[in-house]
């Protein structure tokens, strides 16, 4: 029996609502990676510096030190101790973010996927706002979600005024500084991604911006020239962090410089998007 | 809702307008003031290389911005309301247009889903359009684990699975054999002729319009060259008809010539090209059709004692009408 036989039936809507273009990207974008056990392994792993550190605080807490994680330092339930943290995620961070966000452009394009996907109602803003989604989920769970777990911890174990500031306005700073972190350098991982036609190689440029510059910042203030620590592109962020947490800066650098370094990456990785991110490649 | 698949009025418009579209690549222009009005049915998509064929497709998909006119599909204006348009329209790329790590039934719900379509609905109708194009037992299989006919009837069915009005087809049977062209072809015929769907086909096989198609768009170098029926030609006004028979074959010849037909023998048989307008005007036949020419070759045949064998009109193949088209 030809297979047209079979029938094909018009469509009746079942009335239901339906999710915006940009959450169905971003949820097959965050559903697809976390089928793979040793990515999930990875996440935990990003956690493990939090549990280490709740650890800490609980039991600093339970002999009484208070005192001590008002300070400065890793175990401190300060800003300044949860800023140390978010900087300390910067391993996980680069690491996962390579991994998930690599490909989200990059193996469309290998796949003919961007014509695919703009042959549908979407516009590009619904296309890189659900990819920057998956991005952005992906630096919660190693950056924003621990963070929240701290401070849910400190805040059932810290007394009095620490406690309230613990479940009110640590969540807020934190939450301030991870959404505009995290967006950020979800567009300039994506400009990266919407490159190349191959996540190995976006890969390698992500590790160049990430521990190359870092690693030119860092022999940079060895030899003395600081000014240089302006192109380490994670430390901008957590110098910046400093106007989110009220604490002193994290480089040499001035914050505003900062600012402009990041307000220029993300302007560039927004025009780069507008250019590669299209249906049809122009080979001229 | 704009992005949302709206069932549409059938009193309202559902044709595609296009109005002196013009679109260069890179100021290299490669259409130039293309203007039709195409209402439903199998249309073909003719042309040589680099005509246009598939930038002419992306421009009725709104996925290039024009340089200059216009598109409406459904009523809606590309340029304006680019996402209510292409709600109604389904593409079948040519390369690519399969999401490798994904099952077929998870990429055309997931694709459904984009077109405006509930979770739940998109994820039944996926299985309906699998089941349609013949990949029911292959649904759960990765897309990059597919057989190329596999993977054409994925993009159909990726294609089908918001209903649309439209269907954009790029060189669907590219790469198959000639059981899964047929089986493509089929399922290309049975939506255009019998369920009511638009259908584009852009292709260089000459043989795969020739089969779905009722109408020709054919270009060249970018300028829409002619729109034609696919009739077989009964509408040309030369037309050639095979001719065998025995008995006087002088006096048949010489009723032929008095018709003013061109006759080339073969053999046995006689190779008869009648101009049915000259006829018409004659007063020989009965107008410019088929019927006109077979009544006058009867009526020489029998005033000259010919006993036929065989009449018929040869049909005027789309590659020949191709040619003549793009070659005049």
């Amino acid at each position: 029996m030809p297979v047209y036989d079979r029938g094909y039936t018009h469509w009746q809507p079942s009335g239901g609502a339906h999710l915006p273009a940009w959450l169905v990207i971003a949820r097959r974008g965050i559903v697809e990676p976390l089928k793979r056990r040793w990515l999930l392994l990875l996440i935990l792993t990003g956690w493990v510096p939090a549990i280490a550190k709740g650890g800490i605080i609980y039991i600093k807490l339970k002999a009484g030190n208070l005192a001590d994680l008002l300070g400065g330092g890793w175990t401190s339930i300060g800003p300044d101790g949860f800023l140390n943290f978010l900087e300390h995620q910067r391993f996980f961070v680069f690491v996962l973010l390579a991994i998930v966000g690599a490909g989200l452009i990059a193996d469309d394009r290998r796949d003919n996927g961007l014509s695919l996907y703009f042959s549908r109602p979407l516009s590009l803003t619904d296309y890189l706002g659900g990819k920057a989604a998956v991005i952005v989920f992906f630096y919660f769970m190693v950056t924003l979600f621990p963070s929240y777990a701290l401070c849910l911890l400190a805040y059932l174990v810290a007394p009095g005024a620490t406690g309230l500031d613990m479940l009110l306005l640590m969540p807020l700073r934190v939450t301030a500084y991870c959404l505009v972190s995290g967006v950020s350098i979800a567009l300039v991982l994506l400009a990266f991604s919407s490159l190349g036609k191959r996540s190995i190689f976006v890969m390698v440029w992500w590790a160049i911006m990430v521990t190359g510059t870092e690693a030119i910042a860092a022999i940079a203030g060895g030899l003395g020239s600081h000014g240089l620590e302006a192109v380490n592109f994670l430390g901008q962020y957590h110098n910046l962090g400093a106007v989110f947490f009220s604490t002193g800066p994290r480089l040499q650098v001035p914050v505003p410089v900062s600012l402009v370094m990041i307000l220029a990456w993300t302007a560039l990785a927004f025009l780069v998007l507008r250019r590669q991110v299209r249906p049809v490649e122009v080979v001229s | 809702m704009d992005g949302s698949v709206s069932k549409v009025n059938p009193a309202a418009a559902t044709g595609i307008q296009v109005s002196d579209l013009t679109f260069a690549y890179a100021r290299r222009p490669v259409l130039k003031g293309i203007s039709c009005a195409l209402q439903q049915g199998a249309i073909g998509l003719l042309g040589p290389n680099g005509s246009g064929k598939t930038t002419l497709l992306r421009c009725l998909l709104g996925q290039v911005p024009l340089t200059r006119g216009k598109v409406k599909v459904a009523g809606f204006d590309m340029a304006a309301s680019a996402r209510r348009a292409r709600a109604h329209l389904g593409w079948m790329p040519e390369r690519g247009g399969v999401i490798p790590g994904m099952s077929g039934v998870g990429l055309t719900a997931y694709l459904g889903e984009l077109s405006g379509m509930c979770a739940r609905d998109a994820m039944q109708r996926a299985h309906e359009v699998l089941h349609y194009v013949g990949l029911a037992d292959e649904r759960y299989r990765k897309c990059e684990d597919y057989s190329q006919g596999m993977k054409q009837r994925l993009k159909l069915a990726q294609a089908l699975v918001h209903d649309p009005q439209w269907l954009l087809l790029d060189e669907p049977t590219s790469g198959l054999d000639p059981q899964g062209r047929i089986a493509i072809l089929e399922l290309v015929r049975d939506l255009a002729w019998n369920k009511g769907l638009g259908v584009i086909l852009s292709t260089h096989l000459l043989a795969d319009v020739e089969a779905v198609c009722r109408e020709i768009l054919v270009l060249k170098e970018g300028r829409l060259l002619a729109r034609e029926q696919v009739d077989g030609g009964t509408g040309e006004p030369r037309q050639v008809f095979e001719v065998e028979g025995f008995g006087d074959e002088e006096a048949f010849r010489a009723g032929l010539d008095r018709l003013g037909a061109e006759v080339v023998r073969d053999n046995r048989l006689w190779l008869v090209t009648l101009d049915l307008v000259r006829l018409a005007a004659e007063g020989s036949g009965r107008g410019i059709d088929a019927a006109a020419g077979t009544g006058a070759i009867l009526k020489a045949a029998a005033q000259a004692d010919f006993a036929l064998r065989r009449l018929r009109r040869r049909p005027l193949t789309l590659a020949e009408e191709f040619y003549r088209l793009v070659e005049a």
